[in-house]
């Protein structure tokens, strides 16, 4: 399995350089630099925006601009942020921890609803409650996040005012006192929501169909033949032999984790990678979104290594070779 | 078939729990808003509290004046820092921190710093604050914008170019008094001059090129206003609070949240208290302006639209703009062009009549806008357009509604316009039928809006597909028009070459001939004359000045509101 790890992790590298190119390419492609939003009397002149152009190498030929990105990348240093007048590891450093806590809550309000829901029409299948599950389902997977965010926070934030509508922690509270963890919570718990419940789909329909397919193998046969309880066959049986596949999506999801949600974050004003990476691309602030870009690349990458080497793991039917 | 009809049931049943979850939503809202609005109207003023200021795009945290770019960060650095001169209501530069004299051959300008001006770590404001920020700026690793702010100060240029050490033009005499020589003698040099200190013992030894990224500046900036920064969270959040030794005495307020929303949400947080004071996205104005804890202020502003006609290219080498471009040189066109829209109509449909129709580069709030009555105001008039394109030869020969060009050619027009809000799109058909009804055949160039980067890389570039384009320009409060309507301004992206509109635009920066002449007075008389130039010679359509729409929560008080902007910090109250 180590043999296996290290083959995969050696093939990765001439994807990601690869990926590079085209991250590189894409980003070049785009009309305008971070100067273009520069075009202001008010703040400055001509001359200063060709000076800086020269002075940051935005006139170069590509090939040496994409040279020079790399051979900073390589060292692991992805430039400064013309946007921000920051290193761009510092800014993604800031953002992180808060899209984190949003994505593994997201993740765990995932998981906890679509096993519920999948455990329960697995085991109900073509009853009232499994085609009203799998209606919510297919409605939320249909609700366009923008819209569900919108709504939620009219209606929770708005009008209940249950939990504050936008940002990640309230004014006038001190970094490490208990008000100040309540205050990241209740911030949290909205996009959370709107994020985790509309994508229960995928796992709530894996289990699902999972579950009724092993109901009809003949080690559940032979258990109701025992007369063990109908319960316990779904429960114990049923339930842990389904889990396996959902298990190994984990590793897909490692991805979104620090990826974020572009749109949620963003309406929600809450500061994390998503919503980094549209400000950095609304201002073609490149360094910050090719950084975003390939952090996002590799994490997809072992993302998928990970899912493989997992279902290694549960299931022991798999070999890796 | 039983199946399919249980799917259709059990979705109508989630859809009604959906919809009345809305609904009910909605009644809770009406009946919560009732109580609210109490006794609002005749309050008194409260002392403390704390007021919350929002904006709709998140800051970069380089909370130095010196430094700064947008509009996101200097929202944050108003509350906490000043300048030695302000704008007052003419839009004039008067003493804030300093009195300032200007000598005889108006080349030497001293200023004459308050005494007991603090900065919030408690040291006092001296004139080597204000050399130190000349200093930064001219410095010549520094990498913002600002150098056009110090580059009149004498020796400022060979500093930078690292010719020279020292800046020969400043000199302090005392703690209190700076003086500056400048190159030349200029009418705006108060407002064109760099008139915020930063603070020299408080950022050390750091270099120029460093201070952006230091912390003095991003977690913990210090500056003489009325607020001081208590936290910071980046891109969401600046909290401050009351600066007990503020030189005009303490503010009102406890403090001041600066908040970061996005903008679709603006009515709801306007709406719910959880914003106070925000400059309202004008598409909800309409519903903004009608609730009821809302006090809604419009302030003009020092902006205005255009439609540009294209007039030709850059000459890079050269430095100047050829007008080579034959297509609009015929003023009568230009004119028809103009009478066909209605730009009134255009402000009342989408931007909630938040604009007034402009025909000079001026907007109203500015002095140096010309009367009305001595223009031509180019009001609607689409008969009056098709009899002067029928005058100037451009009439439909060949039948196909079109008008075709004085030698009978095909004759089309190429308009672009920036995508972006929802109503681009609309805005841009809206002058494209306009001019269509008049017989022009105008079309969307490349047939779609362009995003605001490749807009301005394709004006820039002189691509030979664009014709005409609508754009916008928001202007400092002095009215030189130097930097966008010289005939050598890059920024004159309409590439418009104008003898006599160069020498009058030069003619206003100068001082009259008669010493005895007010300078004000004699800067009129030119800008009168060059607006009259540029209104009869129309090389832009001038289209509409904007509006600003101010969302001011009724519990507070005391905000004025500019057309730059909200001001005096320190007198903002709770009304209870």
């Amino acid at each position: 399995m180590l043999q296996y790890t290290i083959r995969r992790l050696i093939g990765m590298i001439p994807i990601i350089f690869l990926i590079s190119v085209v991250v590189f390419t894409l980003a070049k492609l785009m009309p305008g630099d971070a100067l273009s939003g520069k075009i202001d009397p008010l703040n400055s002149d001509p001359e200063y925006i060709e000076e800086m152009r020269e002075q940051m190498g935005l006139n170069d030929p590509i090939p040496v601009q994409y040279v020079r990105w790399m051979s900073g990348v390589v060292q692991g240093d992805f430039g400064d942020s013309f946007v921000h007048k920051r290193p761009v590891m510092e800014l993604i450093g800031d953002r992180l921890p808060n899209t984190i806590i949003l994505g593994i809550s997201a993740l765990l309000i995932t998981y906890l609803l679509a096993f519920l829901m999948g455990r329960y029409s697995g085991r109900f299948a073509y009853s009232i409650g499994d085609y009203l599950i799998s209606a919510f389902n297919y409605l939320a997977l249909a609700i366009p996040s923008f819209v569900a965010a919108l709504v939620a926070i009219y209606v929770f934030a708005i009008n209940l005012g249950w939990v504050p509508a936008s940002g990640s922690i309230g004014s006038g509270v001190e970094a490490g006192t208990l008000e100040y963890y309540l205050s990241k919570a209740k911030h949290t718990v909205l996009p959370a929501i709107v994020l985790g419940a509309m994508a229960t789909a995928a796992y709530t329909q894996f289990l699902r169909n999972d579950m009724i397919e092993s109901s009809r193998k003949d080690y559940v046969r032979t258990a109701r033949a025992k007369g063990t309880k109908e319960s316990a066959i779904y429960n114990k049986h049923i339930l842990r032999n389904s889990i396996i596949p959902i298990v190994t999506l984990l590793g897909f999801d490692i991805a979104n984790l620090f990826g974020g949600a572009i749109i949620t974050e963003t309406i929600f004003t809450y500061p994390g990678i998503g919503y980094l990476f549209v400000e950095s691309v609304n201002s073609r602030d490149y360094s910050v979104m090719m950084a975003i870009a390939m952090m996002l690349t590799i994490l997809t990458l072992i993302g998928n290594l990970v899912a493989d080497l997992l279902y290694g793991l549960v299931d022991p039917r798999i070999r890796l070779s | 078939m039983k199946k399919s009809a249980f799917w259709l049931l059990s979705l109508l049943l989630v859809m009604s729990v959906f919809l009345a979850a809305c609904s009910g939503g909605g009644e809770k809202a009406n009946t919560e808003k009732e109580p609210k609005d109490d006794g609002k109207a005749s309050g008194e003023v409260k002392e403390g509290g704390t007021v919350t200021f929002g904006y709709t795009q998140p800051f970069k945290g380089v909370l130095s004046f010196a430094y700064y770019e947008g509009e996101d960060d200097v929202n944050a650095l108003q509350f906490m820092h000043e300048g030695l001169l302000k704008v007052n209501d003419e839009l004039i530069s008067e003493p804030n921190l300093a009195d300032y004299e200007l000598s005889e051959d108006k080349t030497k300008l001293t200023f004459k710093l308050k005494q007991g001006v603090k900065w919030h770590d408690g040291e006092e404001l001296t004139a080597e604050d204000m050399e130190y920020a000349w200093y930064l700026i001219a410095d010549p690793t520094y990498e913002g914008a600002r150098f056009a702010n110090v580059a009149m100060i004498k020796g400022a240029q060979e500093y930078k170019d690292g010719k020279a050490d020292k800046i020969e033009g400043i000199k302090v005499v005392d703690d209190y008094t700076i003086e500056v020589t400048v190159t030349e003698p200029s009418v705006n040099l108060l407002e064109n001059i760099w008139i915020y200190p930063e603070p020299k013992h408080y950022y050390g030894d750091i270099s120029s090129k460093e201070l952006p990224d230091a912390d003095q500046i991003r977690k913990a900036p210090i500056g003489v206003g009325p607020f001081k920064v208590k936290n910071i969270v980046p891109g969401e959040m600046v909290e401050f609070e009351r600066f007990d030794d503020y030189w005009q005495g303490p503010a009102k307020l406890d403090g001041v949240v600066y908040k970061i929303i996005d903008g679709s949400l603006a009515q709801g947080l306007v709406q719910n208290g959880e914003i106070d004071v925000i400059e309202a996205p004008k598409d909800q104005w309409e519903a903004i302006k009608a609730l009821d804890n809302v006090n809604p202020v419009e302030a003009d502003a020092m902006s205005y639209s255009y439609i540009a006609f294209d007039w030709g290219h850059y000459d890079t080498k050269k430095g100047v703009v050829v007008s080579d471009n034959k297509k609009f040189q015929n003023k009568s066109l230009r004119h028809a062009m103009a009478h066909a829209i209605d730009r009134q109509a255009f402000i009342d449909g989408f931007a909630n009549g938040l604009g007034k129709p402009l025909n000079t580069p001026f907007p109203s709030v500015s002095w140096a806008k010309i009367d009305d009555s001595e223009i031509n105001p180019y009001e609607y008039d689409p008969e009056k357009a098709k009899k002067l394109l029928d005058e100037a030869g451009y009439v439909d020969k060949d039948g196909d509604g079109f008008r075709e060009d004085p030698e009978g050619k095909p004759f089309t027009i190429n308009f672009d316009a920036m995508a972006g809000a929802e109503t681009s799109e609309a805005r841009a058909q809206f002058i494209l039928q306009s001019w269509q009804e008049v017989g022009l055949n105008a079309k969307l160039n490349g047939g779609s809006l362009k995003d605001f980067n490749l807009f301005y890389d394709t004006i820039e570039a002189d691509d030979p597909s664009v014709e005409t384009f609508m754009g916008a320009w928001g202007l400092a409060n002095d009215p030189d028009p130097a930097g966008i309507w010289l005939s050598t301004d890059k920024w004159n992206m309409w590439r418009w070459y104008n003898e006599k509109s160069d020498e009058l635009i030069k003619k206003g920066v100068t001082f009259p001939e008669d010493a005895s002449k007010d300078v004000t007075e004699h800067r009129q008389e030119v800008y009168n004359e060059w607006q009259k130039l540029v209104n009869e010679e129309l090389p832009i359509i001038f289209f509409e000045q904007r509006v600003d729409p101010w969302a001011i929560n009724k519990r507070v008080g005391g905000v004025k509101v500019t057309p730059f902007g909200t001001d005096e910090f320190h007198k903002w109250h709770i009304v209870e």
